[in-house]
């Protein structure tokens, strides 16, 4: 067999849109590597068995192109198995073959002598069976036929049209290039032929009208990066990086960071570079998240703050194109950003000419859910949550209605209209222009932390109250009215809302169980549910006992842990958490092994047993039996989880005594009930911490 | 380079290139679109390329002539090409060079943004074009338009006359820019976007937001509704019956600014207006299908 080759298949198009380049790039690599798989084309290596071939998928905005290393130049020989009709049609009795037989071998195009009899998989006589080898194919060949039907079989949620033509994908294919080594390979999609030549970026055709001609597909990334494209979209944002940080670090600041800003921006430039541009200081008093937002939302610009977090009047925004000669480019940047900021200080100036409260009455017809109501009708279910709960967590009542009460205002806002991310910042920011109780304002503030997982929860109390409360209400609302979500089905983000409020519990230390706010949330919704009360109570505990698991997982616990602790309790968090700790401590302690034996031997003589009377103490007898029972109330005493499991693990000792000196299931009914009632009472003092069973 | 020459520009050039030089339409349409030269031009078959400016009125962006950079009314240049010319994206870029735009010292993006009309039953798909970090031109291919689904696809080109004629001379201020020159035996005056429009922004802001009476504006929205459905259903004519529906468009923009629109309200409203418009596009097809020669655009 010949060298091995390299094949180069790009999909020039009009620009694509960012969030499909990398799902469209993956999904035709993994197509195209069970194509070669099929067709034999995947070499083993000479080391081992993986295959050497692989597929790199290479995207910016106008280019799909993948890259297959070591393709053979043809495909192995192939052989197939023919199974034809059973031996006693194929041979008369004197062993010689007969029409049908010698049919078979005529439709394979092979002598009748090559047909052999045997028992095939899945028949119950022995058949006429021909191995059959064809030749292998070139592989330029095969690539000709399978690539139009594999990238048109690649799967565009929102695919187009255009022309005349009834062809779909996600934006119009203007050219293709595809080299097998030096050859192309000759296919056509859509009336446009594969060649050898491709385009670089938009702006470097202006001076070169010459399209960019490849003569290998080795030097696919060096001659794009000649015409102004950076094909590889890591090293997009590496460069992009790295020149923000330059260029933040010469303007003695730092960039407000925003991995997903920089996504975005290495997704929609061919060529990475960085504009540096100001805006008037006067607009630095508005507060920083509007800037910060509008920079990223309108102009896709990072902000710059100095060492103490001030912004300074400063913005960096990518540029497709390699340089700004002339300063257009930061001029202009600088022309609509200063425009958008004139509309958020229009917005703040107009939003605060009456006081936020003004907007509660508007909140009637803004629908939160259908069957669910206004958010006026929300905003009165989270007062209902937070007012009695807030003595319970040592907060005051009058503000903690105060703060509920106002918390969706500002979804009426010209600036939350303008920017829904920053809902519950801007209310926030007008009650403190308002001059509204510090509690009231930073609660209402933070109310929608945590945002997803990365987010911190709200810093202050009174803020984590009414953020639980408002996700609290649209959980148990929500599955009053039966919209559970079921599998990767969750429409209203039901399960973040969820885990945000057993994070906030967790984290703010909550003395309120989670079974008492489930029946808090359902209680305020109750008018409006639609279902069973039970079977909601019921779906809401399976739901957070699966936030609750999470959770410790995400805290760091080992499986083991999460596992034997949540079986005897998910609902106190405090004690929990305590337990948790408790037992990853102890789980380091020489003396565990002792401790889940003992768990182990007290289960398994109670297994088979049904419940009896409750321990009679004074039925007991034997000096071992009295020393366990006086352990027993040792156990009992002890409040402390850590002290708790040193307890357990001295018990392995007067345990062993005891199931030595003792019969258990004795003849002697009131006896048997007795040490079954003592073992009974141990094994719940164990179940006070976890269940040692589902220890692994 | 004012607002005038800019608009001569785009037509010399559209006209160069094969288009047919439209006209603004004379009701009120919220964009160039709801034009019937686009509306019913995009539908059926025959190859179709027309550009035109068209003032658009949007009611709710009305700032009563204070801010300088959002106006209840503004030029819309609208460019219809069917079908879709392949080097469509490169005509456009030569369109923004006959404009006196250097792409040598410019930046240029196409950022994905899907276009859609719910009142016209109308969607596509395509980009705003990023000039420099400002968006100057939304870029649509026509998938549907009067629930109809489009073939050949439509490539729509529209250009915000404005803020184009701000970014090339620099102002801050939309009232500042020169609309033309005036010359008369006493001399040359430079007339400005304020002078022709500021008082036309305050009084229709006020309005839009103060003044217009619901009752009759509920009442046009339903009258309006009634006579399009007469002409339609009687009738079978489908471009008085449009007019119709394009009156509804307005008033409700009128009622949607005047805050008299709730939300859940919302949907049911513009369905109203989408099922006329849609009954017109099929109307419209019907027509082309049995007389293909006949005087529909």
């Amino acid at each position: 067999m010949s060298e091995p080759r390299t094949l180069l298949l790009e999909l020039h198009c009009e620009e694509i849109p960012a969030r499909f380049l990398r799902p469209l790039t993956d999904e035709l690599e993994e197509k195209l590597a069970g194509f070669f798989k099929a067709q034999g084309l995947d070499l083993p290596s000479e080391d081992d068995n993986e295959s050497t071939s692989f597929v790199q998928g290479l995207f910016s905005p106008r280019k799909l192109a993948w890259m297959v290393l070591n393709l053979p130049e043809r495909q192995p020989d192939q052989t197939e198995v023919q199974v034809g009709p059973p031996q006693r049609m194929c041979v008369d009795e004197a062993g010689a073959p007969t029409q049908t037989g010698l049919k078979f071998a005529e439709k394979w195009g092979v002598p009748y002598s090559e047909v052999r009899f045997e028992l095939p998989k899945g028949k119950k006589e022995p058949c006429a069976v021909l191995t059959l080898t064809r030749p292998g194919r070139p592989t330029v060949d095969l690539l000709a036929e399978a690539l139009p039907r594999l990238i048109a079989s690649l799967h565009v949620p929102k695919a187009m049209r255009w022309g005349n033509s009834d062809f779909e994908f996600v934006r119009p294919i203007r050219n293709i290039l595809c080299l097998f080594g030096e050859t192309v390979v000759p296919f056509e999609l859509d009336g446009v032929k594969a060649s050898d030549s491709t385009w670089g970026h938009r702006l470097h055709h202006r001076e070169h009208p010459e399209p960019v001609l490849l003569l290998r597909p080795e030097y696919y990334e060096s001659a794009l990066e000649q015409a102004g494209v950076v094909a590889s979209f890591d090293l997009r944002r590496e460069r992009l990086a790295a020149e923000l940080e330059r260029l933040a670090a010469e303007a003695g600041g730092r960039v407000v960071e925003d991995e997903e800003l920089l996504d975005t921006l290495a997704l929609i430039v061919e060529v990475p570079h960085v504009v540096r541009g100001a805006f008037p200081e006067s607009f630095l008093s508005l507060p920083k998240e509007v800037l910060v937002t509008s920079l990223k939302e309108h102009q896709k610009s990072f902000c710059v703050e100095d060492a103490e977090g001030r912004l300074l009047p400063l913005f960096l925004s990518a540029a497709n194109r390699r340089d700004d000669p002339a300063g257009f480019v930061q001029a202009g940047n600088e022309w609509v950003l200063k425009a958008r900021l004139y509309d958020a200080r229009f917005f703040f100036a107009e939003d605060r000419k009456a006081p936020l409260e003004s907007r509660l009455e508007k909140l009637k017809n803004l629908t939160f859910q259908q069957q669910l109501g206004s958010y006026f009708e929300k905003t009165e279910r989270i007062m209902a949550l937070t007012g009695p709960l807030a003595p319970r967590l040592g907060l005051e009542e009058a503000l903690a209605r105060e703060a509920a009460r106002l918390c969706k205002a500002d979804l009426r806002t010209l600036m939350v209209g303008e920017f829904p991310e920053l809902q519950g910042i801007m209310g926030g920011e007008y009650l403190r222009h308002e001059g509204a109780p510090e509690a009231v304002w930073r609660a209402v503030k933070e109310h929608h932390r945590p945002a997803g997982a990365e987010d911190h929860i709200p810093a202050t109390p009174l803020g984590g109250l009414l953020a639980a409360a408002d996700k609290l209400d649209t959980v148990c609302g929500c599955f009053a009215v039966g919209i559970i979500p079921t599998g990767s089905k969750d429409p209203l983000a039901l399960r973040r809302a969820g885990q945000g409020v057993v994070r906030i519990a967790w984290e703010q230390a909550w003395g309120i169980s989670l079974s008492d706010l489930i029946s808090a949330g359902m209680a305020v919704s109750a008018s409006r549910a639609t279902g069973e009360a039970a079977a909601t109570k019921e779906a809401l505990a399976s739901f957070f006992q699966d936030r609750v698991a999470y959770q410790l997982e995400m805290a760091g616990f080992a499986g083991s842990v999460r596992r034997s602790a949540l079986a005897v309790g998910w609902s106190d968090l405090v004690d929990l958490r305590a337990r948790c700790e408790a037992l990853s401590a102890f789980a380091e302690d020489a003396r565990f092994a002792s401790l889940a034996q003992s768990a182990k031997r007290i289960g398994n003589i109670l297994k088979d047993e049904p419940p009896g009377p409750g321990l009679d103490p004074s039925a007991l007898v034997a000096p071992e039996e009295l020393a366990l029972s006086a352990r027993l109330a040792h156990l009992e005493a002890t409040k402390d989880h850590p002290s708790l499991l040193s307890d357990l693990a001295e018990l392995a000792g007067p345990l062993e005594a005891f199931f030595t000196a003792v019969m258990v299931k004795c003849e002697d009914a009131k006896l048997r009930d007795a040490r079954l009632g003592l073992l009974r009472r141990l094994r719940e003092t164990f179940l006070r911490v976890a269940d040692f069973s589902l220890w692994q | 380079m004012h607002i005038q020459d800019l608009i001569l520009r785009l037509q010399a050039f559209f006209a160069e290139r094969g288009c047919l030089i439209g006209q603004p339409y004379d009701i009120e349409t919220g964009a160039g679109t709801m034009n019937p030269l686009t509306f019913f031009g995009v539908l059926g078959e025959k190859p179709w390329n027309v550009a035109y400016v068209e003032p658009s009125r949007r009611p709710a962006d009305g700032r009563y002539g204070e801010n300088p950079f959002r106006v209840y009314q503004h030029l819309q240049f609208q460019v219809i090409l069917k079908p879709s010319p392949a080097r469509v994206q490169d005509l456009y870029i030569e369109s923004l060079s006959a404009l006196g735009i250097d792409f040598s010292k410019h930046d240029l993006r196409f950022e994905e943004d899907n276009w859609e009309s719910p009142t016209l039953g109308a969607w596509g798909v395509g980009w705003q074009v990023v000039l420099d970090g400002m968006e100057i031109s939304q870029f649509t291919y026509f998938q549907q338009a009067g629930g109809i689904n489009l073939k050949p696809v439509s490539a729509e080109l529209t250009y915000g006359m404005e803020r184009i004629c701000m970014f090339l001379t620099g102002q801050d201020n939309i009232f500042d820019l020169v609309w033309g020159d005036v010359k008369t035996d006493l001399g040359t005056t430079p007339v400005t976007y304020g002078q022709v429009r500021q008082r036309h922004e305050y009084e229709l802001s006020a309005y839009s937001f103060e003044h217009a009476d619901l009752d009759f504006h509920w009442h046009l929205f339903n009258a309006h509704e009634k006579e399009g459905w007469r002409l339609l259903k009687d009738l079978g004519h489908f471009y008085s019956a449009y007019e119709q529906a394009l009156k509804m468009s307005h008033t409700f923009n009128v009622l949607d600014a005047r805050g008299a629109v709730s939300t859940t309200e919302r949907p049911g409203i513009i369905k109203r207006v989408r099922d006329l418009a849609c009954g017109c596009a099929r109307a419209y097809l019907d027509f082309e299908t049995a007389a293909p020669a006949g005087g529909a655009v």
